[in-house]
């Protein structure tokens, strides 16, 4: 990073505080600009159900802002959604373990897709944009072979609650992703975890020369974004109550998008929990405003792929970034 | 200005007269005067940010001056690009090499500027016959013009670079600082082709801040101080100590205030440590109280004996007791953990996170002390910072001033500060001073006194031979891998420790 | 002053041609092993027809991965191809089932992919944004722009000129002459046009490459560009083919390339490898495809096969390249 970036963006106060701001200025335009549009657009039932429906991308949006502050980045989050929700339809269906044993499973499948990017990036320093690249495409291609592309329906009742049901009125994964973002966002912000993240981001040579534990700590953030794939991964399948090996496809552009629209850097050593939440809201709405003019889903995603460029090339001219 | 020498029938093959150059904030040459004449090797000594490097980027053609003149030949040129300093003939060989490993020793000498042969194809027949004149030329026989460079050693592909400069046809060489990361036996190498070069014609800018190979090597040298021409003289006709004082402007007894400390039990004693490649078997043993210096030149292994200790690249065998226990230290954080602190070499890349503020640079190494339960008590955290500055005298504005924007001597104090919060045992330093303006240099040696005398055990590796003889209680000296000897206070003097370092075949005096 | 000092071991001699034949030697005789254990297995994969059918329908794959492979040894990568070929495949299809001239059906998608992918490649090279973030984004403007446009129907009904795949030269159908034209001319290109030798330098070591006089901003576009015209010419390979193009992206297509590119020997650090290598990997891909069903396996593991492939390769080149770097 340029030392004007630098100075810029680890001056934490003042200047990130004033990013977010701008993005959640932003944000309040783009609600009220889309509430007069759509008269449907500013009710409670509508913007809790996009809260529901932006839940998958945020939970994995969490620990990618973590490996990207790292300097890292992890292409094959989509792929282990689709390889945990196999693996929960295919452990529950065609081993026999009862549902919890395998919503447990596919969590722990997650988790390991994530501890071996980890793990061959730390070990055998592969590195990471080439490491996911290779296992988005081995983690579908297992999710496909696994599944032999066969759906699997008729999960029990009360494993709709997660997905579909609402607790005080709120969705039920609303919820999680929002106690969970409060953990990461604190975590990052305020503990010594979090503080190496940026330090490997800055400068990873001096980090390890400072005696932090880079190995470990990216070992961690590699497996923490596998296990949020895995319950992402569960909450959608209890969102449309089947199990379908194509889950997941296209994941990666829409978290990637949520967190770099936050405010992080893609080079790394900079960003914030909080500028990724607002940056999820803002694609979320983005596809809900339209969606409720018309504009059919795929389209939107011609939107997003919009956003994610431009996003970077502000960011990386207002951080004055010249090599 | 140059000081009548003989009387020459041709003009040098470069001159630069009355040169100035100012950077935002900082004056960086004030009328610098150089010039190279065909067949001459010329230094360029001084301390870092004396000016070298500016002047170097002005006769390259990356900087231009903003007021002076650059002479080529005799006549008057603006060097306005290296593209144009190309061709005028001036060639510059830089410290990290500008290689394509993955490409032969040939396309890398010709790239850019390859033979062609019918309908403007590549001719890599004539390619590979060229490369083999220049080797042949500079008499170079291990070396073959379809050897892949990623393969080959640094010195190897030093060489290639040479023939790079020397396909262009360059008339003035320029070589920054080109033994830093060569071995014995390629400095040697490299100096056989030097002279080849002299004896065609070739004039070549050394720097470097080894005085023993400026005795070597050079005819002339011309020393810099604070962006200031301060003088050129005839290799033959000075000594060490008189280039030292241009370049410092102080007699050097003055710098070191060695205090005199009780030497207690030893805190660490390593024996028989192995790490390949550098690290051939090294027993090192340091007492509290007690600076052990460790000289070498570069390539002997100083700094992969650190790391080593540190945990950075850990032993392959051999043992080592910290104030009597016997530990394994297979990382940085086992080494902390255990009480060793490791200021790095290079400030920028390995010491320092120059993105991040002063204060949370000096608590990095420390986070573990600072927090409770993983979350980090920041009070606690800009105490340690501000009481690190206050202690230190680091100038700064406050703490939450980003690190790359202090100068390099209070960068250097606040990677020494982040270390010493954590209280260790043994502080191993590597190049402590190097890059640092002399008043900040005189408060580190101090601070040094002062962790000694608290019984502190100082490892310092150093390639500035007064630093290492002014302040060190007993000497180590290191080659290729080993410890070749030791010497106490009494008797460690410069022509011994010079000569250990040089090994038996040298033959050059290295004057205090 | 003394003669140079005596070298402990002769230099390790690798010319530049043995040690290129290696990797393309490797590969050349895994597709005869491959063709000989699974012939062992099930004589019926070494019917002419069959062996035919992997080299027409997977030619467009080496071709498309002649571009990538340029685009990787200049030390970027794309992921946006697959969506590319899809549009291509479409608007060519579209225009003849408009009844544009056979010509134009036939050079529009060249022409269009050459400036898709230059584009990016000027915002890589200028704008310095990371190619992966580029294409990633462009992935998605693509897809999501032709189904939007599209509504995903078919088109059928294609004129029986538009066909160019049924042509041949010589006995030799055209998907086989392109694939080899196309290989052979590019390879000699990077072997003897400076310009092409200037991609191995901007991959290898930009800023040295620059000092050399090379401009690497202005490389990264032209490679752009060609990656886009091959991408043209793969999708009249592969469109042409077809009785019916749906106008969707085949699902996983630029993974097959890259992996094609790579397992070619193309490091994915960039500034090394050849094109001969990607084409011979394609081919070689394509025969563990179908070696695949052949001996029994269902065809939903090819993916995953794929992926280990990638996923071994990658790793074996960072290991030998950290090994080397470690010695020398």
């Amino acid at each position: 990073m340029s030392l004007a970036s630098a100075a810029l963006t680890h001056r934490m106060p003042r200047w990130l505080v004033r990013h977010e701001t701008i993005l959640a200025i932003i944000l309040i335009v783009a609600l009220i600009g889309l509430g007069a549009l759509n008269d449907k657009f500013l009710t409670v039932d509508n913007l809790l159900n996009q809260g529901r429906l932006m839940t998958e991308i945020g939970l994995i949006a969490l620990p990618m802002t973590f490996v990207i502050v790292t300097g890292g980045i992890d292409l094959s989050v989509g792929a282990i959604v689709g390889l945990s929700a196999i693996m929960l339809g295919y452990s529950w269906k065609n081993f026999g373990f009862p549902l919890p044993l395998a919503i447990v499973f596919a969590l722990v499948v997650g988790g390991v897709a994530g501890f071996v990017n980890g793990l061959v990036i730390t070990r055998v320093k592969v590195p990471p944009l080439i490491m996911t690249i290779a296992t988005l495409a081995l983690y579908r291609g297992l999710a496909e072979g696994i599944s032999q592309a066969r759906s699997v329906r008729g999960y029990p009742e009360w494993f709709y609650v997660l997905g579909q049901g609402s607790i005080f009125g709120v969705p039920t994964q609303l919820l999680i992703l929002i106690l969970l973002i409060v953990v990461a966002g604190v975590a990052l912000d305020r503990t010594t975890f979090g503080r190496a993240l940026y330090a490997i981001g800055a400068n990873e040579t001096a980090a390890r020369f400072s005696a932090l534990n880079v190995d470990r700590t990216k070992l961690i953030v590699y497996t923490l974004s596998g296990l949020a794939s895995g319950l992402a991964a569960i909450v959608l399948v209890s969102r449309v109550t089947t199990t379908r090996m194509d889950m997941g496809m296209g994941y990666e552009l829409d978290v990637i998008a949520a967190v770099v629209l936050g405010g992080t850097s893609i080079f790394g050593g900079s960003g914030t929990i909080w500028g990724t939440v607002i940056g999820l809201v803002m694609i979320q709405l983005l596809k809900n405003g339209l969606a409720l003019t018309g504009v059919k889903g795929d389209a939107t995603i011609v939107v997003i792929g919009l956003a994610l460029i431009l996003s970077v090339l502000i960011a990386s001219s207002l951080q004055g970034r010249r090599e | 200005m140059m000081g009548a020498l003989h009387a020459h029938p041709s003009p040098p093959l470069l001159a630069v007269e009355n040169i100035q150059k100012a950077f935002p904030g900082v004056r960086a040459l004030s009328g610098v005067a150089f010039e190279v004449r065909a067949g001459e090797v010329h230094a360029l000594l001084g301390e870092n940010g004396a000016g070298k490097s500016t002047l170097i980027k002005i006769i390259s053609g990356v900087y231009q001056p903003d007021s002076g003149n650059i002479l080529i030949d005799g006549r008057r040129t603006a060097l306005s690009s290296p593209d144009a300093a190309r061709r005028a003939g001036v060639a510059t060989i830089y410290q990290e090499l500008l290689l394509f490993p993955e490409l032969t020793v040939a396309e890398n000498i010709f790239l850019g500027h390859a033979p062609r042969a019918a309908g403007g194809r590549i001719d890599w027949r004539a390619m590979g016959a060229k490369a083999n004149a220049l080797l042949a030329s500079l008499d170079i026989r291990d070396l073959a013009a379809d050897q892949i460079v990623g393969t080959l050693s640094v010195g190897h592909r030093q060489r290639v670079e040479i023939l790079r400069a020397l396909s262009h046809d360059a008339r003035v060489l320029i070589m920054d600082e080109p033994t830093a990361a060569l071995t014995e036996a390629d400095v040697a190498r490299l100096f056989d082709i030097v002279r080849r070069l002299k004896a065609r014609g070739v004039g070549i800018v050394y720097i470097s801040h080894r005085m023993d190979e400026i005795f070597t090597i050079a005819d002339r040298v011309t020393v810099l101080r604070d962006g200031s021409y301060v003088g050129s003289k005839v290799v033959a006709d000075t000594s060490s100590g008189e280039l030292v004082q241009m370049m410092v402007g102080r007699r050097i007894e003055s710098l070191f205030p060695k205090i005199t400390v009780p030497i207690g039990a030893p805190i660490m004693e390593a024996r028989n440590i192995v790490r390949r490649p550098m690290t051939r078997r090294v027993s090192v043993t340091v007492r509290a109280g007690e600076i052990v210096g460790l000289a070498g030149l570069v390539g002997s292994g100083r700094s992969e004996l650190a790391q080593t200790l540190f945990g950075v690249t850990p032993a392959e065998s051999g043992d080592i007791r910290l104030t009597g226990r016997s530990v394994v230290i297979d990382s940085p954080e086992t080494a902390r953990a255990h009480g060793v602190a490791y200021v790095p070499e290079d400030r920028g890349s390995q010491g320092l996170i120059r993105a991040m503020s002063v204060l949370h640079n000096f608590s990095l190494a420390a986070l573990d002390g600072l927090s409770r339960r993983g979350f980090i008590d920041r009070p606690a955290e800009r105490r340690m910072a501000e009481d690190g500055v206050k202690r230190f005298s680091v100038k700064t504005n406050s703490v939450d001033e980003i690190a790359g924007r202090l100068s390099g001597g209070n960068q250097q104090k606040i990677v020494l500060g982040k270390w010493l919060a954590n209280n260790p045992k043994l502080l191993i330093l590597d190049e402590p001073t190097r890059g640092i303006d002399v008043g900040a240099k005189a408060e580190i040696y101090r601070l040094m006194g002062e962790l000694a005398a608290s019984g502190v055990a100082i490892l310092m590796i150093s390639s500035e031979l007064p630093e290492v003889l002014g302040m060190s209680d007993r000497v180590l000296v290191m080659r290729e891998g080993r410890i070749v000897a030791e010497f106490d206070r009494a008797h460690a003097s410069a022509e011994a420790v010079g000569g250990a370092m040089m090994g038996d075949n040298s033959r050059v005096e290295v004057a205090a | 002053m003394t003669a140079v000092a005596a070298v402990t071991h002769a230099p390790a001699r690798g010319s530049l041609l043995r040690r290129f034949a290696t990797q393309e030697a490797l590969l050349a005789l895994a597709i005869i092993a491959l063709a000989v254990v699974v012939g062992l297995i099930n004589p019926r994969f070494l019917a002419a027809r069959n062996l035919s059918d992997i080299l027409l329908g997977n030619a467009y794959i080496a071709v498309a991965a002649i571009g990538m492979s340029m685009v990787i040894i200049s030390g970027n990568i794309d992921i946006s191809v697959g969506a590319l070929i899809g549009v291509l495949a479409t608007l060519s299809g579209s225009l003849a089932v408009a009844g544009a001239p056979v010509l134009v059906t036939w050079l529009a998608p060249l022409a269009l992919g050459i400036v898709v992918m230059a584009a990016q490649g000027a915002v890589v090279a200028y704008l310095r944004i990371p190619a992966i973030v580029v294409t990633l984004g462009m992935l998605s403007i693509l897809k999501g722009g032709l189904i939007s446009v599209t509504g995903g129907k078919w088109i059928t009904d294609l004129p029986a000129s538009f066909h160019l795949a049924d042509l041949s030269i010589f006995g030799i159908p055209m998907p086989v002459v392109i694939m080899a034209t196309a290989t052979v001319l590019a390879a000699l290109w990077m072997w003897y046009s400076p310009r092409g030798r200037a991609i191995y330098a901007t991959g290898g070591n930009a800023e040295a490459a620059r000092l050399c006089g090379v401009d690497p901003q202005r490389t990264i576009v032209m490679v752009f560009a060609l990656h886009g015209f091959f991408a043209g010419l793969a999708t009249l390979v592969y469109a042409t083919q077809l009785r019916v193009i749906q106008s969707t992206t085949p699902a996983g297509l630029e993974l097959t390339i890259i992996t094609a590119s790579v397992v070619g020997g193309v490091s994915i650090l960039g500034g090394v490898g050849t094109v001969i290598g990607s084409t011979l990997a394609a081919i070689l891909i394509a025969e563990i495809t179908s070696a695949l069903v052949f001996v029994n396996v269902s065809p939903y593991w090819t993916d995953a096969v794929r992926g280990a492939l990638i996923l071994a390769t990658v790793i074996v080149d960072i290991m030998r390249r950290r090994r080397r770097a470690e010695r020398g």
